[in-house]
């Protein structure tokens, strides 16, 4: 195909916007169908079998953290759908850090792979569909060891979940169980994570918890059911669970979103003062940038399914590098309010499925230069703590490496 | 839960009850014709040569069963006349005076008089209106015995009252004199325990089958042998008999034998038999099929929800649209022939009887096999549908594993609408064992109903109609009672409704 040929495909195709992307997926012949039912069977068979093997071996999932300041760091970690219309490629290869007692905020449209990030730092993906295939997410275990998480069994990762790790998500309507008192759900996980503790113990825990997130009437709410709770006493509650045995990072999907605004800033404010309290750190993910400028001591932009920029608070909103940034940036009003602007810059998301190999942001993007038309842009060092993956900085930054993805036929073959 | 709001449902649900009884009623005795009630009935058939008698039968059982009211001249004129006087033989004679007054006295009346196809003679009757009849027999329907029930001018001397006492069997009694029961109140050793006679429905009399018998009597009264055994009567008479003397009423007159046996005027009474009650039989079965359909269904159903899509899920998928798919009656027939040829089991109930276990096995599986399948699907999906829940994202988030998410999360989330399908599960096998008690002739009265119908026992259809509405109707009831105590987001109260 020659260039100009292959311009011409990817302009009609940027034209016609995401529609054209979904119609291509669901014109998937009977044939193809079935090619690609019988690919994800196997490998998803392979790498369920894979994992097990590495699950039985410490050696294969324990490791050492790059920098032992950081709770977690990705690692050019790839996780992939196998889907029906075929492997989307929802998170591949992404690398950043989430550095003790900090927050970072995740950000990016909607579909960028926010959510799947955040699972796979949780194993809570739906295998056998959703696999992590390649990278690695190290988690300081603080005694100088880290876990892969990416190879770490399910009996291990339970031990992890809402003790070293919690989550806080989107729903408070919805993520508490309906039948069961608050005191019982509060209860239930301090016990899991603390066998020795006698049932008082456990009971003052949750008292302080109850407190420790603001609610007032606490000997009440203990025994009360989820839904005589308002929205925002729900979500006080899921973050006294998720911080209940004092985990070393808070992962919170946007934790707010179902939230009205003044709601809103009082949870993240708990959010932040917790978090300072028990040294622990937080993911946030959230599609407000305002609340990201109010909160975040480093922003990650993923675009999709990649990180196309990282870099501290003032780095991102004040010297945004890359072209998407910028645009995200112009359209931001003031800082604390929300906005819903990500959704401004004209053209759409290439489809997760059949990815160019160029450039993913080519298509949107007003400032390409000559190189741009090449692949994938590497990630580029612009000052100690920015990193922008994005072909003007090509000559002027320090070029520190590409994106690593990987071929699911070949790790089927070999 | 709020009781008022609970006993505004009860009124409600014995309202409904009525609605339906009445339409039943209305629709049963105007759309019968009424001739086509003698159809089974071989005591009319041998009259057909008798044209007078015939006439007048037909005619009394029409006004036992409150179509008209039926005056015959003879009657009419045995008021006037004395018995046998000429003028009485005078009178019946057709064209005579009286005759002639007695036409113009009942035509004026509103009577349509005719006469009797041989002798000439007039009678006269008249057509309850449907509306009256249905009122006559709704004021009827409750029956309160109290010490002046009984009105006999042969017994001036009856001495009206009640008093405590002790059975004949050594049951704690409260007894009534001048009431048409003795025993108004007792116990004995049999369930309940304790039994009552002061209030009793009655529905009227049963014909042309169990005639002479109130509808309610022939449902809830013990069938088959007499079941004999060694008592002592009141006048210290020692028998064999299956006498049950909580079921002692008045009889006005007594023979040589009954003052053997008692002291006073109560010597009717109620045997015990070796067979059930159609009512008891079709309950016990219908509990029965109940635990075992939700014996089977429930943990099969957990089993392809945890399963889903495997081998076992598909298996169980498979039985579930074989028994949605063909019609109950073609496998019921298959299943009894492939079990009879494999056990010695009996194909008709009546060939051991209640008392054997053998006979219940195959009806009861062969009722439960509709339910197992329907449990199997509904328990599947609730399961699959909780397990797709927000907060099972949240308690795995937590670290706990799948069994103790499934086993404290789920299973408590997707029992809510089991528990409170299992009233009208019952309510559902034990009104809806049509097919099964015909086809296995169990004496119950799933299969009183199509035979009713046949025999135009008009009087047993409302009967069965009541029993069956009122059993759904207090199902939906108690399932919704029961749904509060198994989830908290569910009160009953009488403004907000289901919060
Ligand atoms: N179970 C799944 N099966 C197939 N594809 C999936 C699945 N879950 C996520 N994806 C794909 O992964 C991509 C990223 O999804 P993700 O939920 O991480 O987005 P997000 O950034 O969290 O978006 P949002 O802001 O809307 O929450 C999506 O494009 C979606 O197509
Ligand atoms: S690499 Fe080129 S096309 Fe991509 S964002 Fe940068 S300038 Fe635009
Ligand atoms: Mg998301």
């Amino acid at each position: 195909m020659s260039e100009k040929e292959e311009l011409k495909k990817t302009s009609a195709k940027a034209a016609s916007g995401a529609k054209e992307g979904k119609k291509k997926t669901s014109y998937i012949s009977a044939k193809d169908s079935r090619r690609i039912t019988k690919f994800n069977r196997k490998i998803t068979k392979k790498l369920e079998n894979d994992r097990e093997e590495a699950g039985k071996d410490p050696a294969s999932y324990t490791t050492k953290m790059r920098d032992p300041n950081n709770v977690v760091e990705f690692d050019n970690m790839c996780t992939y759908f196998f889907s029906d219309v075929g492997t989307v490629k929802a998170v591949d290869g992404i690398s950043f850090d989430v550095p003790k007692c900090s927050t970072v905020g995740v950000v990016g449209e909607s579909g960028c792979g926010k959510s799947v990030t955040s699972l796979s730092l949780m194993q809570l993906l739906q295998r056998p569909a959703g696999q992590t295939v390649g990278g690695e997410i190290r988690l300081n275990m603080g005694d100088g060891t880290a876990l892969n998480i990416v190879n770490t069994p399910v009996e291990k990762m339970q031990e992890l979940r809402g003790n070293y790790i919690s989550m806080i998500f989107q729903e408070p309507m919805t993520a508490l169980n309906p039948v069961f008192r608050i005191g019982r759900q509060v209860n239930e996980v301090i016990e899991l994570h603390n066998p020795e503790m006698t049932e008082e113990e456990v009971k003052a825990r949750t008292m302080e918890m109850l407190e420790l997130v603001g609610i007032a009437n606490k000997e009440g709410v203990y025994e009360m059911y989820p839904h005589e709770l308002s929205g925002g006493m729900r979500q006080r509650i899921c973050i006294a669970i998720a911080l209940a045995c004092r985990p070393g990072l808070i992962i919170a999907d946007e934790p707010t979103t179902a939230l009205d605004v003044t709601i809103q800033a009082q949870i993240l404010d708990l959010l932040q003062n917790l978090k300072d309290k028990i040294n622990s750190s937080i993911m946030l993910i959230t599609h407000d940038l305002g609340v990201v400028a109010g909160m975040a001591d480093y922003v990650v932009v993923m675009y999709a399914g990649r990180v196309i920029e990282k870099g501290t608070a003032d780095d991102i909103f004040h010297h945004p590098a890359h072209p998407y940034t910028i645009g995200l940036m112009k359209s931001k009003p003031v800082v604390g309010k929300k906005v819903d602007a990500l959704y401004n810059i004209p053209g759409s998301v290439p489809n997760p499925v059949d990815m160019p190999n160029y450039c993913y942001f080519r298509d949107r993007c007003e400032m390409h230069c000559e190189h741009c038309s090449g692949k994938y842009p590497p990630e580029i060092r612009i000052s100690d703590t920015h990193v922008v993956s994005c072909y003007r900085f090509f000559e002027t930054g320090e070029v520190l490496g590409y994106p690593k993805t990987v071929d699911v036929e070949g790790l089927l073959n070999g | 839960m709020n009781k008022g709001y609970i006993l505004s449902r009860l009124i409600r649900s014995i309202i409904s009850v009525l609605i339906i009884m009445v339409i039943v009623f209305i629709l049963v005795f105007t759309l019968v014709p009424r001739n086509s009630i003698f159809a089974k009935d071989d005591g009319f058939r041998k009259l057909a040569t008798k044209p007078d008698e015939k006439l007048e039968y037909q005619y009394n059982i029409w006004q036992k069963l409150g179509y008209l009211e039926f005056v015959r001249s003879a009657d009419y004129f045995q008021e006037k006349y004395e018995m046998n006087s000429p003028e009485m033989k005078e009178a019946l004679e057709p064209g005579s005076k009286a005759a002639e007054e007695f036409k113009a006295e009942f035509e004026a009346k509103g009577y349509t008089v005719e006469t009797y196809p041989k002798s000439g003679r007039y009678f006269a009757y008249k057509d309850i209106p449907v509306l009256k009849h249905v009122g006559i027999w709704l004021t009827n329907l409750i029956k309160i015995d109290t010490p002046w029930a009984i009105k006999d001018e042969n017994n001036p001397e009856l001495k009206r009252g009640l008093s405590f006492g002790t059975t004949e069997t050594g049951g704690i009694a409260l007894i009534g004199s001048g009431s048409k029961h003795k025993y108004l109140l007792y116990t004995d050793s049999h369930f309940p325990w304790l039994h009552q006679n002061i209030i009793k429905l009655t529905f009227g009399e049963s014909y042309p089958t169990y005639q002479g018998l109130d509808v309610m009597d022939v449902l809830v009264d013990s069938q088959g042998k007499e079941v004999k055994r060694p008592i002592t009567y009141a006048t210290g008479k020692e028998a064999s008999s299956g006498i049950i003397f909580g079921t002692l009423t008045y009889k006005p007159v007594l023979d040589r034998l009954d003052k053997q046996k008692f002291e006073d005027n109560y010597a009717n009474f109620k045997t015990q038999k070796d067979n059930p009650s159609m009512m008891g039989i079709s309950f016990l079965m219908g509990i029965f099929a109940v635990v075992l359909s939700y014996g089977l269904g429930i943990p099969i159903g957990l089993l392809m929800a945890k399963r889903k899509d495997k081998l076992a899920d598909k298996l169980g998928m498979a039985f579930i649209i074989f028994t949605i798919a063909v019609p109950s009656l073609a496998y019921i027939y298959l299943f009894r022939y492939l079990a009879t040829a494999a056990f010695d089991l009996p194909n008709v109930f009546t060939t051991y009887g209640a008392s054997d276990v053998r006979s219940w096995i195959l009806p009861v599986i062969s009722l439960a096999i509709p339910s197992i399948g329907s449990l199997m699907l509904w328990t599947r999906r609730y399961v699959v549908d909780q397990t797709n829940q927000d907060y099972v994202k949240f308690a795995k988030a937590k670290g706990l594993n799948q069994g103790e998410i499934f086993r404290r999360h789920i299973l408590k989330n997707a029992s809510i609408p089991i528990v409170h399908g299992i009233p009208a599960s019952l309510a559902g096998c034990i009104a809806g064992a049509i097919v099964t008690e015909s086809i296995y002739a169990v004496g119950g009265m799933g299969k009183m109903l199509p035979s009713a119908i046949q025999q135009y026992n008009n009087t047993m259809i409302v009967a069965l109609a009541f029993i069956f509405s009122t059993v759904s109707v207090l199902s939906v009831l108690a399932g919704d009672i029961l749904i509060t105590k198994v989830d908290p987001r569910i009160s009953l109260t009488e403004k907000a409704g289901r919060s």
